[in-house]
């Protein structure tokens, strides 16, 4: 049906969000991509893509998904111009893959891989980046160049592969987040940046908030010192590369830990100790850069300031759906928060949880994502909270796919 | 458009008296010349909103315009157009150092932004040379960069968010935090072809503990160029590298006396910044990198980094000091490539006669080639314009680009066939389509002819045209 | 308006931030890079309209443009020109003309504005009945210093100490008659400083408001006047107090170009106090004056003389003294010559805006070297109800040199 490319039945390992796909299709090149693609449309058979598909089970099940198209054999470095700090790829390439690579001739691309397995694609389509955003930016912010094959199987590039260029639309960017929907991400192009010489973490504990009693004798929540501590770190002029805190479910006390890069790296670590970060290691934290859970999986973003209102309404959502919640948040432009319930809970509480943190937090600038859970649970909540440009997002799905078979409802809005 | 002036006059001054309208004709670039049909300066988004809504009922284009100080053309008006200039438009709304953020009107400059914190020990971090009248809102639509790029990126890596005003007269806002597709991404660098910003966050970063700027003057060209290559391969990522040669050194001490070595065939600009401690090993490195300069200065203080900045930041404008008229180019080639496009740009010079000063962003590849020529001397124009385009096919053959920082505008569209296939800028145009189908914001920047968006508005259903077309067998 | 002056400009724009009309309106037409395109129209054939010679005419003649010119425009040449183009080609409307001869009838004439020192003593009283008249005789009225009682300045004042230098010094129209104290500070700071001060007594207009304002032929007739009194003086050197009047000596064989009058001009040095003083190096004694002091750029000083440093390392150097710099320092205060009489809004405007970076600043008194600016900044500091004490630099340091209190 697909010409030369290789096709096998979907099994169970291929759900995507719960949705059973009929095929899965393994291209091998950007031509093959290209051409399943072009088939598909004729038959109106719809697409989702995937690379480790670590995070195939995020976002809302799409609405219809007959071929899975696995770009695991997309897994070349196509171009690694090390004088220029730039690096080509395709997108099937792991992030481990292209580290061990780059590393070679003392290189990176800084962007964290918060899941062992994912790809260079998946990163992208997801816009999943880890704490070193603070520092690097997201995958958006390093992402040069794209090849991008549309639904019917138009290939299109858009960048290059030079640092600075504002060249036409940067595509790129659109694709960025886009979890398939616009196009499939064939080849990616990104600035590198040299490996530091030493890396340095600097770790103390700190109250999550006060806990007190209202006048019924019941706990309540107030914030505590949490903000004016992370500003002064975020602003210090040590320039912490990245900033993490973990809060295990259960724990009164997180753990705040800021990653130092460069020759000095362990004296900008030390000078930090007196905002209580006393232990200094060269090695990081066990939970540095991953997720706090990957089965029911709740983002919270927001202005950097409201860390603390965060844990207030973290701890006033737990106690209200009775269920624990362990939390990690990085800080970079704004505040990512990934807060995991245990995989067994069930739909309503994980609704109730939701709905409690959003009415704690949502306001004109906090959202609150539903990112993972069992279909039945996502059913009973909005998953993505506000969007502010909803329907641009439609418009530009429109054109890019207009027979809707890409990833179909993925995104907000049916998206 | 009688009807539409009357109706622009409910919303906000407008101007329409021919002599004024021409003192508008053209922005930083000279080159492209167009008498707006009429002006308007509004004061509020609501008004833009207004504004807009109006040039859609009537099918009238618009274009936006801050200060007017684009190199591209990007702010050409339209003759049977509107021109909405934003230079009214700025007041800084609000300064939240908490989250380190501004929210800013887009006729904001530049300079201002850095200029309401910096008291607090912030600044906003991209620094296009005219940054002291161009245009937060401006910048955005191009994208600018700056010197201090190569390590802290463009515009794009420090907006947060900004409400538009979309090509059909909506007010929208685009946010880093929203899920979905990065369409505050697609919008920044768009020339104003998505949209006009209205509102706009910027990130606000804090001022580095430690500032050494070096300056390394070298013989020649490529004496500079291979400390650069030792730079990077030291594995320093200094704020800014900039690098000049003889003539366009000749030109800056012409206009500011900026005092650069004597006899130096290039200077080098080497800025390192960051904490103390780190600075210091980087200067340390870097000092043994440029021992083989013929002469190294090192800033010690503000104003001898504002002495040593003068010359390169003013170098543009400075050339009119030692030629008539001149051309600009905004090339961007890997940076390893450097030595070769830089012969290839001499070639060039020698081969018609056409004097070629170099200003570059030497650590990202960025070139800024000043072709020379007397507009008075008949056929001088021509061939500077050949030379001109012959240094961008130079950098298209090297992998590179048309335009780093500057944008395509309505200068270098005829470029873009040349760098993008017709399937690449046709996909573009999806975007285009999505944002503005009936084509006003800004028609005929950055896309050599109008495409999809100017055939029937409404969703494509059915397969792209370039395939029916046969087209995309090419792959 | 020379066609190759107008050339200079490459449309860069890095003019704009520096213009006060600019800063005010935001449009480009009342920009330098605005008005030189303007007058590239004009050069191209079209006749000046109301419109165009509007523009001109708000242009305050600041000159922060040419400072900040990375081309080297010659903007204030090209304004000039222009100026002496509208006056010759465009007819202004009858109650226009009527302000700018009673204004071009006054000014530059020592004697006839002595007249108004006591109709001045009135018009506080009638400023509000001015001001319905025509806004620009309001302006003229609110602008009215206190007048001091009138001192006749001797014709020669003898250095104290070792003689170092012999000097001229001009006194100016409107120091004259209303600034007296600031002429005598002057003297009395050039002698102690070890200078012969040479003071015609028939010194008249040198002519700067009439250059300002595109009457050419006025300002040749005054230029020639001032140079021939002060060679009869038999000085070589002329010190100006009033930034206004310095800046326009300065260009005198410029504006007489093509006449023996350019040789005759370049062989007197004008220098203004500061940069005399500075040049010079300190003799006296300095005694301690405790102020907090706001140290204003004039424009015709900072801009069109390129004297910022010197005026405040004079401030710096006396003992107790505390310099603070006024933000947008670079900003016109609206003052400009006439430009407040024939502008009275934009000039309000900016003289507001002026005021309020002063008030931020909590000083005790604000110093500036050019008459003009400290009637229009102390009127706006007046309007704000934060009056302030003003001074000419001279006096701050006729202060410290006598061991008075300014």
């Amino acid at each position: 049906m697909f010409g030369a490319v290789s096709v096998r039945d979907a099994g169970p390992d291929d759900d995507v969000a719960g949705v059973r796909p009929r095929w899965v299709v393994l291209p091998e090149s950007v031509e093959e991509i290209s051409e399943v693609l072009r088939v598909c449309t004729e038959r109106g058979l719809a697409v989702v893509p995937v690379g480790g598909g670590t995070k195939l089970h995020w976002a809302r099940r799409p609405d219809r998904c007959d071929v899975l198209l696995d770009l695991c054999c997309m897994n070349q470095v196509l171009e690694h111009a090390a004088g220029d700090l730039v690096v080509r790829v395709e997108a099937g390439v792991t992030m481990d893959a292209l580290a061990a690579v780059l590393a070679g001739k003392g290189q990176e691309l800084a962007l964290d891989t918060p899941l062992e397995g994912a790809t260079v694609g998946g990163t992208l389509a997801t816009a999943l980046a880890g704490p070193r955003s603070l520092r690097y930016g997201t995958a958006r912010d390093l992402l040069i160049g794209v090849t991008v094959v549309l639904a019917d199987g138009t290939v299109a590039r858009s960048g290059g592969k030079v640092v600075k260029n504002v060249a036409g639309y940067d595509l790129g960017k659109l694709l960025t987040g886009s979890y398939g929907t616009l196009g499939v991400i064939a080849e990616a192009t990104f600035r590198l940046h040299p490996l530091p010489s030493k890396r340095f973490w600097a770790s103390g504990r700190v109250p999550a908030a006060r806990e007190d009693r209202d006048d019924t004798g019941s706990t309540i929540w107030l914030p505590g010192d949490l903000d004016r501590l992370l500003h002064t770190l975020v602003t210090s002029h040590a320039e912490p590369s990245a900033i993490e805190l973990d809060w295990p479910s259960g724990a009164s006390e997180m753990t705040v830990s800021a990653l130092f890069e460069g020759g000095a790296a362990e004296g900008r670590a030390r000078a930090v100790q007196d905002l209580g970060l006393t232990d200094v290691a060269d090695a990081p934290p066990a939970t540095w850069a991953r997720l706090p859970g990957d089965e029911v999986l709740i983002e919270a973003r927001a202005p950097l300031s409201r860390v603390q209102a965060l844990a207030v309404a973290v701890l006033g959502a737990r106690d209200d759906a009775g269920v624990p919640a362990a939390t990690r948040m990085w800080l970079g432009d704004h505040l990512v928060a990934r807060i995991a319930l245990p995989p067994d809970t069930g739909p309503a509480a994980v609704a109730a949880f939701v709905t409690t943190l959003r009415a704690g937090f949502d306001d004109d600038e906090g959202r609150i994502v539903l990112l993972a859970a069992p279909h039945e649970a996502a059913r009973r909540v909005e998953r993505w909270g506000r969007v502010g440009a909803l329907q641009l997002m439609r418009r530009v799905k429109e054109r890019f796919d207009p027979g809707g078979l890409l990833a179909p409802g993925r995104l907000p809005g049916g998206v | 458009m009688k009807r539409l002036i009357a109706r622009l006059e409910n919303v906000g001054e407008v101007i329409t008296d021919p002599v004024r309208l021409r003192t508008y004709e053209c922005d930083g670039l000279t080159y492209h010349r167009a008498t707006p049909g009429v002006v308007v300066l509004p004061e509020s988004a609501e008004q833009i909103a207004a504004i807009v809504r109006l040039c859609n009922e009537y099918g009238t284009p618009f274009v936006a315009r801050g200060s007017g100080t684009g190199l591209s053309g990007g702010a050409l008006p339209r003759s049977d157009g509107v021109l909405i200039v934003t230079s009214r438009m700025r007041r800084v709304l609000e300064i939240d150092l908490d989250n380190r953020r501004a929210v800013v009107e887009p006729g904001v400059t530049n300079l201002a932004i850095t200029e309401a914190v910096r008291e607090q020990g912030f600044y906003y971090a991209p620094d296009p040379s005219s940054q002291q009248i161009c245009s937060i809102g401006g910048n955005v639509a191009e994208n600018s960069g700056g010197a201090h790029c190569l390590k802290y990126g463009f515009t794009v890596n420090h907006i947060l968010a900004c409400e538009i005003v979309t090509p059909d007269g909506d007010i929208v806002m685009l946010d880093r935090m929203d899920a979905g597709y990065d369409l505050l991404g697609a919008f920044i660098g768009s020339e104003g072809t998505l949209g006009i910003a209205t509102k706009i966050t910027v990130r606000l970063s804090r001022t580095p503990e430690s500032v050494i700027t070096v300056l390394a003057a070298y013989r020649d060209i490529a004496e500079g160029g291979r400390a650069v290559s030792a730079i990077i391969a030291a594995g320093i990522v200094p704020a800014a590298i900039e690098m000049m040669d003889a003539l366009a050194i000749e030109a800056a001490e012409a206009a500011v006396a900026c005092r650069y070595p004597e006899n130096a065939g290039a200077v080098l600009i080497v800025e390192l910044d960051g904490p103390a401690p780190e600075v210091d090993l980087q200067f340390a490195q870097l000092r043994e990198i440029c021992a083989d300069a013929f002469e190294l200065r090192v800033a010690a203080d503000a104003a001898e980094r504002a002495a040593i900045w003068k010359g390169r930041k003013s170098a543009f404008a400075a050339v009119g000091r030692i030629s008539p008229a001149y051309i600009v180019q905004d090339g961007v080639v890997p940076r390893t490539s450097l030595p070769q496009v830089l012969a290839g740009i001499d070639r060039l010079s020698a081969e018609h006669g056409i004097r070629v000063a170099n200003v570059f962003h030497a650590g990202d590849g960025n070139l800024h080639p000043l072709v020379l020529f007397d507009d008075a001397e008949p056929g001088a124009g021509e061939r500077a314009e050949t030379v001109s385009g012959a240094i961008l096919d130079l950098c298209i053959e090297h992998g590179g680009s048309i335009t780093g920082e500057h944008g395509v505008g309505v200068d270098k569209a005829r470029y873009m066939p040349k760098m993008f296939s017709d399937t690449d800028l046709d996909t573009m145009q999806l975007v285009r389509c999505a944002f503005d189908p009936k084509g006003l914001a800004n028609p005929g920047k950055v896309f050599p002819t109008p495409r999809l968006c100017g055939e029937v508005p409404g969703v494509r259903k059915g397969p792209h045209p370039l395939v029916e077309a046969g087209k995309a067998e090419q792959f | 308006m020379d066609p190759h002056l107008i050339n200079d400009c490459v449309h860069c724009g890095f003019c704009l931030p520096s213009c006060p009309t600019y800063a005010l309106w935001g449009e480009e037409m009342d920009s330098p890079r605005g008005r030189i395109h303007l007058m590239s129209q004009h050069v191209e054939g079209t006749p000046i309209t109301p419109a165009m010679a509007g523009h001109f005419d708000a242009c305050l003649g600041c000159m922060a443009c040419v400072t900040a010119c990375p081309s080297g425009v010659r903007y204030d040449k090209l304004i000039e020109q222009t100026r002496a183009t509208v006056e010759r080609e465009h007819e202004r409307d009858p109650q226009d003309r009527a302000v700018r001869g009673l204004v071009f009838s006054l000014f530059p004439y020592p004697r006839r504005l002595r007249l108004l020192r006591w109709p001045m003593r009135l018009t506080g009283a009638l400023q509000g009945f001015l001001e319905r008249v025509h806004p620009s005789l309001g302006a003229m009225a609110a602008l009215a210093p206190h007048v001091e009682v009138r001192q006749r300045m001797p014709r020669f004042v003898r250095a104290r100490g070792p003689r170092r230098a012999v000097v001229g010094m001009l006194l100016g129209c409107v120091q004259r008659e209303f600034f007296p104290q600031v002429n005598a500070a002057t003297a009395r700071v050039l002698s102690l400083e070890g200078c012969d001060v040479v003071i015609p007594p028939s010194q008249g207009c040198c002519g700067a408001l009439s250059v300002h304002s595109g009457r050419s032929d006025q300002a040749r007739r005054l230029a020639k006047r001032t140079i021939r009194v002060f060679e009869r003086a038999g000085v070589s050197v002329i010190v100006v107090n009033a930034a206004g009047c310095g800046s326009s000596m300065k260009e005198y064989a410029d504006l007489l170009e093509g006449t023996p009058w350019a040789a005759r001009a370049r062989a007197l040095r004008v220098v203004d106090l500061a940069e005399w003083l500075a040049e010079l190096g300190p003799a006296a004694q300095r005694n301690a004056v405790p102020l907090t002091v706001a140290y204003h750029d004039a424009c015709h000083l900072a801009h069109a003389q390129g004297i910022r440093r010197q005026p405040r390392d004079l401030l710096r150097d006396i003992p107790g003294l505390v310099l603070k710099e006024i933000p947008e320092s670079d900003l016109c205060c609206g003052s400009a010559g006439t430009y407040n009489i024939f502008q009275p809004q934009a000039a309000r405007d900016l003289g507001d805006r002026k005021a309020r970076a002063v008030s931020g600043l909590d000083a005790d008194l604000l110093v500036s070297a050019n008459p003009g600016c400290t009637m229009q900044i102390a009127a706006a500091m007046r309007r704000r109800g934060s009056a302030i004490r003003v001074a000419h630099t001279a006096e701050v340091l006729d202060a410290s040199l006598r061991g008075v209190s300014p």
